[in-house]
């Protein structure tokens, strides 16, 4: 199957310019992380609506349930980057590795957040691609991160390939910039299913697998309010 | 043209009344229209009506979340118990005597977010100041909510999925260009 993707579909090296890149913007930071503090790997999804949370919500918890402790987080709970290519490069994730998944829905918020790899759900219509196209494109103003694409709502798997090659010929073509395909949620799965009944347990499993197996994660530190109170 | 993005100083009342006038989709639904400011309400809050036609009351602070979430709360509540009169009063919601929502604005979330976030009819947002090529603009962030009060929430009877608040970040994307929007014309 993958033999025959568009090159697009190719997830780009680390090449020694980008990291060089990475590591300026890091370069000033005290790499120790302060007492109460904790460094984890966070999946940052930038969502197209606040409502696509139902996505990090259940994928954090199937995480979970196999054997990825997962937490939500949430933008402010990001203190700092950690430069930490050789972690991303193994890839491979291992039973008890910890994970933050990070909803947001602003792009600005996830470029100030500094994270390297972000997940867009994106929903399966010409709209909808459009705008993930654009948020791409603001994206790749700045410093420019991996980007995974998950195909919320297509029909089946031949219509979510086709949306998915429409935006990533076009990231491609016009922004230089290539895009992971994640896999897709199709139109029966939805917010307040019971995930674990319907397939579409099996559809974020999937996508958990191959986040967790490409290395698709942002080493971050993760300082969490002492308390509201 | 390229974009400079930045956090912005926190606005006063008025500056963040106007910017969320200016929001008023994003905060209440696409089709969302302002409410003139005929009444009186604790806090002064923002009156809108949503594609439904259902009225939202949008209780903001630009940094004392607990004085919006009372505030609004009183208010939601004085426009619960004069239903009858506020839709004699405002035209556009066309008599239809559909139950208030309320919309919660602050620089942070209030205590027990997390649990009131559940609640059906009520949403909370805090919103981040940026400055965007020199003009200020907001971004909204929804509370986080734990699984099981998500699907309470979602399992709620919701008036329309149009409804549903969109990204204020959707106002700065960047343009495209002819070439772009001639690719995205059709799949």
């Amino acid at each position: 199957m993958v033999s025959r993707l568009n090159p697009a579909w190719q997830r780009r090296s680390a090449s020694s310019s980008r990291l060089a890149e990475i590591s300026a913007r890091f370069r000033d930071d005290d790499p120790a992380a302060t007492p109460g503090n904790n460094v984890c790997r966070a999946i940052p999804f930038l969502l197209d609506t606040p409502e696509q949370q139902w996505i990090t919500d259940e994928l954090s918890r199937i995480l979970t349930e196999r054997g990825h402790p997962c937490t939500l987080c949430s933008p402010g709970d990001v203190i700092r980057v950690e430069h930490s290519p050789a972690t991303r490069q193994t890839g491979a994730a291992s039973a008890g590795d910890a994970y933050s998944v990070l909803a947001v829905t602003c792009p600005a918020t996830l470029l100030e957040s500094g994270v390297d790899h972000v997940v867009l759900p994106v929903p399966a219509s010409l709209d909808g691609i459009r705008i993930a196209y654009q948020r791409i494109k603001l994206l790749s103003q700045h410093a420019t991160p991996e980007i995974g694409i998950v195909l919320v709502g297509p029909r089946d798997q031949h219509a979510a390939w086709r949306y998915f090659r429409k935006l990533a010929v076009a990231t491609l073509r016009y922004l230089d910039v290539p895009l992971l395909n994640l896999g897709f949620l199709p139109e029966q799965v939805g917010p307040g299913q019971d995930a674990q009944a319907s397939h579409g347990h099996h559809f974020l499993t999937r996508i958990g697998e191959r986040l967790l197996h490409s290395g698709f994660y942002s080493t971050v530190t993760i300082t969490r309010p002492q308390n509201n109170t | 043209m390229k974009l400079k993005i930045e956090t912005a100083e926190t606005p006063d009342r008025e500056q963040l009344r106007s910017l969320l006038l200016d929001a008023a989709d994003q905060i209440a639904g696409a089709g969302a229209s302002i409410l003139e400011p005929r009444l009186r309400w604790d806090g002064n809050p923002m009156l809108l009506a949503d594609a439904q036609l259902r009225p939202v009351l949008v209780s903001f602070e630009p940094e004392d979340s607990e004085a919006a979430l009372i505030n609004g709360l009183r208010g939601v509540e004085q426009l619960h118990n004069a239903l009858p009169w506020i839709n004699q009063v405002y035209e556009a919601l066309q008599q239809r005597q559909q139950p208030p929502r309320l919309v919660v604005v602050a620089r942070e979330f209030p205590p027990g977010a997390t649990v009131l976030g559940a609640c059906p009819g009520l949403r909370l947002y805090r919103y981040q100041p940026l400055s965007v090529n020199g003009e200020v603009a907001l971004c909204f962030e929804p509370v986080d909510l734990p699984p099981a009060a998500r699907v309470t929430q979602e399992s709620a009877p919701r008036p329309d999925t149009t409804t549903l608040p969109q990204q204020a970040s959707n106002d700065i994307l960047p343009p495209l260009s002819d070439a772009e929007s001639a690719y995205f014309q059709q799949l």
